[in-house]
């Protein structure tokens, strides 16, 4: 899978570049307008991560460049700007998804994943991890054929951890993606434990092979080791 | 006390004044003159009177008839020689009539052809002299009346139309606010100095305006350029975080650092979202339906309360609507709801009562809040939530203050937040500041229990 990452903050380009490049992407970046359309004439890449304020021009530019290219790559805006008539500009020029700095790389990593699943020829979006397998049209999830119920909340933990397998979840990346940005108290993240401990329970009864581990003081992570 | 009456008043009470004297002065020269004109009178007939005598002296023993009358009286010589011309008014009987008379009476010394010396007095009706000084005072009090109203209207009219451009500049004054398009200033005066002040007052405005949109800017671009360094922040800590030879005592470093820094982030969402708010880039506005709203901002909020073990109460008595942006009445309710579970001590109680103009919000807590202090940024009052932002309050005030909505506080052993819908006064706020315009501007005033 190709990235293009159009950054022009030498320091995040390179922190997101290497986040992704531990999830197996190949990623290419681009600093600047010019060096953006350079590459997107050129090559063809899976998904775009554009920022919209760019030096020597906008973001917004690159992606009517694309779109009259009628080139396929999935594009998620990635900005500063956290208002709403940005976000409805970018969609409206045809980006698939918004995300406002600043973010937790778990959540782009989870974006770019269902961008590139629903993109997958088939239409088959379903997620597997070992036995385990999640349906997120459908909104269900089987252990070795049987479906395991789930409530909204402990669907959306899942969602997120099967889309960052392996890797440390924050507690406040949890609560942001799965709870939304209203939970914003830093001390009041308590009851992301019980939640977390009940879809714990649920997948070890159910005899998952992927299993919730807590990481001491951060968060938690969904290990699962390939045989 | 206005200036305009302040003004007319002094200048009022100066003209009734300087009238009345001039009048009074008018008058008393006038009957002054009129005696005079009598007195000379006098002197011509006593002329005449005495010549004739001189020149007939049977008329010694004569008086004349009615009206004009005059006598004569002979004297000693030594009266004669200390005798003086005398004037004075009085009186005389007329038999004909019945009644007394004013006369204008003149005693009056002369040596006759004999060589002796007589008195003349004579009598001079003033009958007319008298009608003629009563009408002459009632035509001056006339025009003394006359004039001063005339006066003081007038004055008045003009003392009006000169302030009209200061009275109009007030008004414009009182409209203009830093952040909102200030209303047009058309008053086409002649008169330099009030030019001066208009003109001093645009440049005011426009200074003011221009400090303000920089201020705001820099809040807003400051929050811009603290989102890509807080971003790259959050990233590097989260690839530290995955290193696999990290010990309990780096994690929970890195776990100190991202609380920290989550609440940087929090801060700075919150700062942009206030300086949008206050940019009113949430413009659109339609009839939002808080009933609603709050029930789900209930639902998204159950974790949070049932982790605290804490019940809520909810009353409806009607739905409350309220035309406004359907994203700020979620962010205000949020805010208002979320604040009284954050605060409240576990096992406590959260009441909401909504009825068709107002949502009552109310949540136990120990400490009375400072209701001066609490819609104002990084107000933290004394509980235990150091990690709040401070700017919930602010944010709701924000929103309050561009709806048609008013808040209120206080505190009775429990802390009680009142949204109250203005319908009327919204209105005519509305029509009566912008005209034109579909936004809403009303101040919000805080209750203050103490």
């Amino acid at each position: 899978m190709k990235i293009l990452l159009i950054e022009d903050e030498r320091e995040l380009r390179e922190t997101v570049r290497d986040y992704l490049i531990r999830e197996k992407f190949m990623v290419e970046c681009a600093e600047n307008y010019a060096a953006a359309m350079e590459k997107v004439n050129d090559y063809d890449y899976d998904c775009i991560l554009l920022d919209i304020m760019l030096p020597d021009g906008s973001g917004l530019s690159v992606l009517t460049h694309l779109k009259k290219m009628r080139k396929q790559e999935s594009v998620i805006i990635i900005s500063a700007k956290d208002s709403l008539e940005d976000k409805v500009a970018g969609l409206d020029l045809g980006a698939d998804d918004y995300l406002a700095k600043p973010f937790h790389l778990a959540e782009l990593n989870a974006r770019i994943k269902s961008l590139l699943r629903r993109k997958k020829a088939g239409g088959d979006t379903s997620i597997v991890l070992g036995n385990l397998t999640l349906y997120p049209d459908t909104r269900q999830v089987c252990v070795e054929g049987a479906e395991l119920t789930l409530n909204r909340k402990e669907f959306d933990l899942l969602y997120y951890f099967i889309s960052n397998p392996n890797r440390l979840i924050q507690r406040t990346a949890l609560a942001e993606s799965v709870w939304g940005c209203h939970i914003d108290q830093a001390d009041s993240l308590d009851f992301i434990y019980s939640q977390v401990k009940n879809l714990r329970k649920k997948m070890k009864s159910a005899g998952s092979q992927a299993e919730i581990k807590s990481v001491y003081g951060l968060g938690y992570k969904l290990v699962f080791d390939t045989p | 006390m206005k200036l305009l009456r302040y003004t007319h008043l002094n200048l009022s009470i100066l003209l009734f004044l300087l009238l009345g004297g001039w009048g009074t002065f008018f008058y008393y020269t006038l009957t002054g003159e009129v005696k005079n004109e009598t007195d000379d009178t006098l002197d011509n007939y006593r002329d005449i009177i005495v010549g004739r005598i001189l020149a007939d002296s049977t008329l010694l023993d004569t008086e004349a008839p009615i009206v004009h009358t005059y006598r004569i009286r002979p004297l000693t010589t030594e009266e004669a020689l200390r005798y003086r011309d005398r004037y004075c008014d009085s009186t005389i009987y007329i038999e004909t009539e019945h009644e007394y008379e004013p006369v204008r009476v003149m005693k009056s010394c002369f040596r006759a052809t004999d060589l002796k010396y007589y008195e003349l007095e004579l009598h001079f009706s003033t009958l007319e002299r008298d009608d003629l000084i009563a009408a002459i005072f009632k035509y001056l009090i006339a025009l003394y009346a006359i004039l001063l109203c005339c006066i003081i209207f007038s004055t008045r009219l003009i003392l009006k139309s000169v302030f009209r451009p200061l009275d109009l500049l007030l008004e414009w004054l009182e409209l203009v606010m830093p952040g909102r398009p200030a209303p047009p200033l058309d008053t086409q005066t002649r008169i330099v100095e009030f030019r001066t002040l208009n003109r001093a007052a645009l440049a005011m405005h426009e200074r003011t305006t221009q400090a303000y949109r920089e201020q705001k800017e820099f809040i807003e671009n400051a929050s811009h350029e603290l989102q890509t360094p807080l971003a790259v922040i959050g990233g590097k800590l989260e690839l530290l975080a995955e290193h696999d030879n990290l010990n309990e005592e780096e994690l929970q470093y890195i776990d100190d650092i991202f609380q920290s820094l989550s609440r940087a982030v929090q801060l700075n969402k919150s700062l942009l979202l206030l300086s949008r708010i206050q940019n009113r880039q949430f413009a659109a506005t339609e009839k939002v339906d808080l009933n609603d709203h709050a029930r789900r901002i209930l639902q998204l909020l159950s974790d949070l309360y049932e982790d605290k073990q804490m019940i809520y109460g909810w009353e409806e008595n009607g739905v409350c609507t309220v035309r406004m942006n359907d994203d700020l009445a979620h962010t205000l309710l949020m805010n208002l709801i979320k604040n009284a579970i954050v605060h409240s001590p576990d096992r406590s109680r959260v009441d909401i009562h909504i009825a068709t103009d107002r949502i009552e919000i109310v949540n136990d807590g120990p400490h009375p809040l400072d209701p001066q202090q609490i819609f104002k940024r990084f107000y933290k009052g004394n509980g235990p939530h150091k990690e709040s932002t401070g700017l919930g309050l602010s944010i709701v005030h924000s929103i309050v203050s561009l709806s048609p909505l008013d808040i209120s506080y206080h505190y009775d052993g429990r802390y009680h937040f009142m949204l109250k819908v203005l319908k009327r006064e919204i209105r005519s706020k509305e029509s009566q500041i912008f005209p034109d315009s579909g936004r809403y501007f009303v101040s919000t005033k805080h209750y203050n229990p103490f």
